[in-house]
């Protein structure tokens, strides 16, 4: 039996329940042990135009990225629903309330707008939990129970996650729920006798795997918790301010605090400050933050002092498309900035990673005293993934700093030349160590001099620093069979999944590609890359910006053609699309 | 010129070999001779002998300008940031290390143009820094530009005919924004600095010490030490400092009187 890769799309007006219905398919999902990628969209305006929509693609492997098209549609708001159809594959299903004749608006019903290959399956939702429950709240109950009855899945998965979200609201409203969604049940069982769309949950997993349903967002937050945060700094954008909302939350739990600073200038300033007494800090930002950000980052790059910023990108220039996807804050976190000014970025391409590297920035922001860009996107942190717990935790805080020896007391320098060009920094408050640090260009001791020799060698000083930091960075990881290659696909952040998958169906169908990924983008691993690029006849980097800002970065490492493929349409990349560029690329080489 | 700086550089050294000082770093300042930053650095330095505090355990964040550079003229733990962002950094270092003793220090230019988006929301915040905001109504080290607390009129090289804005109140803002303790001083009167820094010091919160003084390279003018020698006189006798609304109307009423103008009760 092949295996299951579905799109489900749950759309309704706000109040509908239409997230919360959502988040439970996941969860049930999920613990039915299907690998779930799940992205919801919703309009930039506060009320926008009330409509909800959850997109969830589920399967027996891992899903990377998302879907082409929706394979279940459930309207729990035919008004909203029927914008959605577009996205519809053949032979889709649609579920939608067949409320009565009359009380449905003309040209309102969903059933009018399909095309003639859907699937249609009206059910009453509404009076189903109204009967059921006494209330139509719990409409978006039923609809999921007439789901789960027409898909033959196990209700018991469902029974857990209901209960798991309702229990503490009391005994009242946990039954009211159970029972709206087993009248859906009882009613796609009973009309729909041959369940029309088998879902079959793939077999127990061998060592039972604990999965927990993470966005990117709450991934980076919990990174950062792990790794000892005490004080996080932020202004509110979008899609960042989720870490702070989830950090405001959790971290004062822990002793420490979480405080709304008056621009993106002052938490990046508050966040050096923090660094430099000694305590981790974070700020997160979106690229409008980034760019006001520019000179503190280089102020630590030059006072070495340690900082660690998620950047969460959105649509740009300027003000751009707040709720929309782009990476086109590269060439900003990689330069942005006066003089020469290296610091670390990395890029996570999924949720587990985002946890990951995240609780690694501070380590590594300590250890090479400079700032750690953490760069994600919207599509990034708003998407979620049933992440193994394993993937997420147990990872234990590692102090990256260098302290001075005891020797140096009272003749301590703060910039002392080495040959790793990491000068052991002391703390304020620790007797004997006493420095001052500049954003001036400095001599050993930190004192002021802009000599052509001093210049010279602490600019050495400070790139030799980073250039050792990629000991410490995770290097590009190739999917690739051995030899010559065709084509090689090079992507990084949250395109890389959608370009993996890409890659694995172009190789089943017998054409030799294979996929690198990038994650650490500054520095980069110069050898690793051109030595996979080496072995391909051309390359192929698809990213979400208008230039090519990776193409731009490390394109010249080929000795060949680098072909950039870039969209700015504010939504993810899809694995079809680079697939069709992976196939028209190598048809137009064969001819 | 010559002569005036191998005298001062003569007392530095003869202070640092007394040992009365050892607050002082081995880098003498790089101020003009003659200027208003010397008599701050000594109130300073005075209130930090006076109160015992161990100098590591000090932490002066500057700013860009004259008053930026006193990151590297005494012997504390020093962070000489960007120009305006002293106050968010400091914000970092005390919340990070509460049992540091933290110092803001920077300019008008610093304070009231650049950064002045950052004063408000320290005095919200009331965090435990000691922000020193050196007044003298001018751009120094780029040369001689007028600052937001110039007068209407100061005619400088990018302003030949006279600027037209109207002067910003330092201290008056101070107060308005909710600042716990305020003081307002004179560079020419380094005894009342100290008094008024120890008091600012012990206050648990954010202090403002609004310090007029002059820069005689540029201003030929305006802050001079003889207008402000001239203007500068202490508080009244009866000045009730626990009183903001009568300490706003004193400020309104007289642009020249000195001591700690508030501090909340």
């Amino acid at each position: 039996m092949p295996g299951v890769d579905l799109t489900i799309e749950i759309c309704g007006m706000s109040g509908d329940g239409t997230i919360a219905a959502g988040t439970l398919l996941n969860e049930a999902l999920s613990g039915a042990g299907f690998s779930i990628i799940g992205f919801d969209s919703y309009p930039a305006e506060i009320r926008g135009f009330g409509r909800c929509v959850t997109r969830s693609r589920f399967g027996t492997s891992r899903m990377l990225a998302l879907s082409d098209h929706t394979h279940v549609l459930i309207s729990l708001d035919d008004q909203q629903a029927i914008s959605r159809i577009s996205m519809l594959g053949k032979n889709a299903k649609v579920l939608f309330d067949n409320k009565p004749a009359g009380t449905v608006q003309e040209g309102m019903s969903i059933a009018a707008h399909t095309a003639p290959d859907a699937d249609l399956y009206g059910m009453p939702f509404t009076d189903l939990a109204s009967e059921a429950a006494g209330t139509t709240r719990g409409k978006n109950l039923a609809a999921l129970g007439c789901f789960t009855g027409l898909a033959g899945i196990d209700p018991r998965f469902f029974y857990t996650v209901i209960e798991k979200k309702f229990r503490a609201k009391g005994e009242t409203v946990l039954n009211a729920n159970l029972n709206s969604f087993n009248a859906g049940l009882t009613y796609a069982h009973t009309h729909f006798e041959d369940a029309p769309l088998v879902i079959t949950a793939p077999a127990p997993e061998k060592k039972k795997v604990q999965r927990i349903m993470l966005s990117g967002n709450a991934a980076i937050a919990r990174g950062a918790l792990d790794a000892g945060l005490a004080l996080y700094f932020g202004y509110p954008i979008t899609p960042a301010t989720p870490i702070m909302e989830y950090l405001a939350k959790t971290l004062p739990q822990k002793g420490g605090k979480v405080v709304q600073m008056e621009d993106e200038i002052s938490s990046i300033g508050a966040v050096l400050g923090s660094f430099y007494a000694g305590k981790r800090a974070m700020t997160a930002t979106s690229g409008p933050g980034l760019a006001l950000m520019a000179e503190m980052i280089s102020l630590g790059v030059m006072s070495e002092t340690p900082a660690v910023i998620v950047d969460a990108q959105r649509g740009g220039p300027s003000t751009g498309l707040p709720t929309k996807t782009e990476q086109s804050d590269l060439h900003a976190a990689v330069f942005g900035g006066p003089g020469d000014s290296p610091r670390i970025v990395i890029a996570p391409t999924d949720v587990a990673e985002c946890y990951q590297f995240t609780l690694k920035s501070f380590e590594l922001a300590e250890k090479y005293q400079t700032p750690v860009i953490v760069l994600t996107d919207f599509f990034l942190d708003n998407r979620v993934e049933n992440v193994a717990a394993a993937d997420i935790s147990g990872k234990k805080r590692v102090d990256g700093n260098i302290y001075p020896p005891k020797k140096e007391q009272g003749r301590y320098q703060r910039y002392l030349v080495t040959p790793s060009g990491i000068s052991p920094r002391a703390l304020p408050g620790s007797e004997g160590y006493i420095y001052p640090a500049t954003g001036l260009e400095h001599t050993e001791a930190g004192l002021p001099d802009y000599s052509e020799p001093v210049h010279m060698q602490m600019n050495a000083k400070r790139h030799t620093k980073i250039r050792q930091a990629l000991a410490d960075l995770p290097p590009p990881k190739e999917f690739s069979q051995k030899g010559p290659l065709d084509l090689g696909v090079i992507a990084w952040g949250s395109s890389f999944g959608a370009a993996l998958e890409a890659v694995l169906k172009a190789r089943k169908k017998g054409l030799a590609v294979g996929a690198l990924k990038v994650i650490s983008l500054f520095p980069y691993h110069e050898e690793q890359i051109r030595q996979f690029m080496s072995r391909c006849r051309r390359v192929l980097i698809p990213e979400l910006n208008f230039q090519g800002q990776l193409a731009n970065l490390i394109g010249h490492l080929h000795h060949g053609d680098v072909v950039r493929f870039n969209r700015t349409t504010g939504t993810p990349l899809l694995p079809s699309e680079i697939l069709l560029k992976i196939q028209e690329l190598l048809q137009k080489d064969n001819t | 010129m010559k002569t005036s700086g191998r005298i001062l550089a003569q007392k530095v050294q003869d202070i640092q070999t007394s040992g009365r000082l050892s607050i002082r770093s081995a880098s003498l300042p790089t101020w003009c001779p003659g200027c208003g930053y010397f008599g701050i650095h000594q109130g300073l330095n005075n209130a930090i002998q006076q109160l015992s505090l161990p100098h590591h355990s000090i932490v002066t964040v500057t700013g860009i300008g004259c008053a930026g550079r006193y990151a590297f003229f005494n012997n504390t733990y020093s962070f000489h940031v960007t120009h305006g962002r002293t106050l968010p950094v400091a914000t970092g270092v005390k919340l990070a290390n509460p049992a540091l003793t933290v110092f803001a220090i920077g300019g008008d230019g610093d304070g009231l143009a650049i950064g002045g988006g950052h004063l408000p929301h320290m005095a919200r915040r009331n965090i435990n820094v000691n922000y020193l905001l050196f007044d003298n109504s001018m751009y120094g080290l780029t040369k001689g530009q007028p600052s937001p607390s110039s007068p209407v009129g100061t005619k400088t090289k990018v302003s030949p005919a006279g600027t037209f804005e109207m002067p910003l109140n330092a201290s008056l803002l101070g107060l308005s924004y909710g600042t716990t303790f305020a003081a307002r001083l004179f560079a020419g009167d380094p005894e009342s600095i100290t008094q008024a820094l120890i008091e600012g010091i012990r206050h648990e919160g954010f202090s403002f010490f609004h310090i007029y003084t002059t820069c005689l390279t540029f201003d030929k003018e305006n802050k001079t030490w003889e207008h402000l020698k001239e203007r500068v006189h202490p508080l009244p006798q009866k000045y009730d400092c626990s009183n903001l609304s009568k300490a706003m109307a004193h400020i309104l009423e007289d642009d020249f009187s000195t001591g700690v103008i508030y501090k909340k009760s």
